[in-house]
């Protein structure tokens, strides 16, 4: 194994574009994936953690960038509006504290996996997925950049160096709910996350999205449109709606962790917990209109 | 072989080392610090958690030449030299917070990123911060103990095991 170390975006390129290495970010994915234990395989490893323009959280007129170095531990500790509470939350719940302080958020997108805890956040932020590469730079909408189990849109010269979230979803409030086999440091068996913005307690705008039920996480497009315009009290009584988009949308898996049928039915109460804990937040807020960055 | 070179408990260290050397191997094997325990190799069980920049991370998980130019703190760091216990090695001993002794290590250096965080964590706060870190001996209640009398807060309310 060699291993490559570059302290700027350029020599990354060029060792991307030549060598074609395994990007290595927090690790926590990769060393779990390597053969034997510990030690990762694959001929050359590219570090990209010294590089100081992937990092940290900028707050802009456009939104959020998150550096792909950026780690759980650092989105724990932001100080960020009340819609990016679904992050934050997701932030504390990736394994413990010791793998939050490494793991990235980069690294979660990129690795794939169907029970990413990162992604349904993302997708409810509208999240953006910013490539680049020698030869281009690209941005691409999370739900486009994730194709399916362990594979993305990226191409084997580029390399993700940030996400984004857009300023038009820092309204509102947001959060998450994750179910597991026990409480702490687990795969997730189905998880969940909401965004929901209301003025005078009417519900005008509703992002949903559900992981671990299919082999990408998915947006419920139908049952977002039907929450506009309800009161926020009564979203539970749309209830066999959401079942019914779920239904029609998850294809919930048998595994070790779960049967396809928990799954689904988890899934369901995951989503109504979202929505009652982002309403609360939401509702709360002065102005629902949230902040900007 | 790539040069490496870190400060390790506040004492400079350099050598060569293979690429793909963990940073748990670095410290065991190379500069023989075997109190750093490797109990899963798999970033699960937390015996081999250490400091990296001030950060508890698992020495299992990361390169050596990971942690090229960083101030790294291992359970040998934590007594004084003349041998005195810190705080928290001094609590898990009065609390009788460990048995075999294998999760220790690990469990002080995460007590110590926990309390430099967070001075006076609740009893549940202690259980979550530890997720991460497994012990097949005690059952945690004494760990917890001591991890609360180590932040001064009264124990005497905590039953013990
Ligand atoms: C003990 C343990 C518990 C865990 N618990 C959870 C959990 O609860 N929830 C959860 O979702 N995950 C969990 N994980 C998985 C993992 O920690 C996360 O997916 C993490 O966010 C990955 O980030 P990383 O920086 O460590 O990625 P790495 O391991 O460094 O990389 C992951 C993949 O992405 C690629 N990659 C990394 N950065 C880039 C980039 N900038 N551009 C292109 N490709 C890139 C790598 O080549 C690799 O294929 C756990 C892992 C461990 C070891
Ligand atoms: S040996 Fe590193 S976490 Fe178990
Ligand atoms: S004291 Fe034996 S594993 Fe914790």
């Amino acid at each position: 194994m060699s291993y490559h170390r570059p302290q700027d975006l350029a020599s990354a390129y060029h060792l991307l574009a030549e060598r074609a290495p395994r990007l290595l970010a927090g690790g926590t994915d990769v060393y779990a994936s390597s053969e034997g234990p510990g030690r990762p395989d694959g001929a050359e490893l590219l570090d990209i953690t010294a590089i100081r323009a992937l990092h940290g959280i900028c707050p802009s007129p456009q939104g959020w960038r998150i550096g792909a170095a950026t780690t759980w531990a650092e989105v724990a500790g932001a100080d960020l509006p009340p819609a990016l509470d679904a992050l934050k939350q997701a932030a504390r719940e990736i394994g413990s504290p010791q793998i939050q302080n490494r793991a990235t958020v980069a690294g979660n997108l990129c690795n794939a996996s169907p029970a990413a805890d990162g992604v349904p956040p993302l997708l409810v932020l509208d999240a953006m997925v910013e490539t680049g590469s020698l030869r281009r730079a690209r941005m691409i909408p999370l739900r486009k950049f994730v194709t399916g189990p362990r594979t993305t849109a990226l191409r084997t010269d580029e390399m993700v160096i940030a996400v984004h979230v857009p300023a038009s979803a820092g309204k509102g409030a947001s959060a998450f709910e994750k179910i597991g086999a026990r409480r702490h440091m687990v795969i997730s068996i189905a998880m969940a996350a909401a965004r929901m913005v209301t003025r005078q307690g009417q519900i005008t705008e509703a992002a949903i999205s559900v992981g671990a039920c299919s082999p990408v996480a998915r947006r419920l497009t139908a049952f977002e449109k039907m929450l506009k315009g309800t009161a926020a009290t009564r979203i539970a009584d749309l209830r066999p709606h959401l079942e019914q988009e779920l239904a029609e949308c998850l294809s919930p898996i048998d595994d070790l962790r779960a049967d396809a049928a928990y799954r689904a039915h988890v899934a369901g109460a995951l989503v109504l917990r979202c929505l009652a804990r982002a309403a609360s937040g939401a509702t709360s807020q002065p102005e629902s209109e949230g902040e900007g960055p | 072989m790539t040069e490496v070179s870190m400060t390790v408990n506040g004492r400079p260290v350099r050598a060569d080392v293979p690429d793909n050397t963990l940073l748990a191997d670095f410290l065991r094997e190379n500069l023989e610090l075997t109190g750093t325990h490797v109990g899963c190799d798999t970033a699960q069980c937390g015996a081999c958690v250490v400091h990296v920049n001030g950060r508890a991370v698992k020495s299992c998980n990361i390169f050596a030449l990971e942690c090229e130019g960083a101030e790294v703190a291992t359970i040998e760091g934590e007594a004084a030299p003349d041998g005195t216990l810190s705080a928290i090695q001094q609590a898990f001993q009065d609390h009788h917070g460990l048995q075999c002794g294998f999760c220790t290590p690990g469990m002080v250096m995460s007590a110590k990123a926990l309390l430099a965080e967070n001075p006076e964590p609740t009893e549940a706060e202690i259980r979550a911060y530890l997720k991460g870190n497994i012990c097949r001996c005690t059952g945690y209640h004494n760990i917890v103990r001591a991890i609360m009398a180590a932040s001064g807060q009264d124990v005497s309310n905590i039953a013990a095991e």
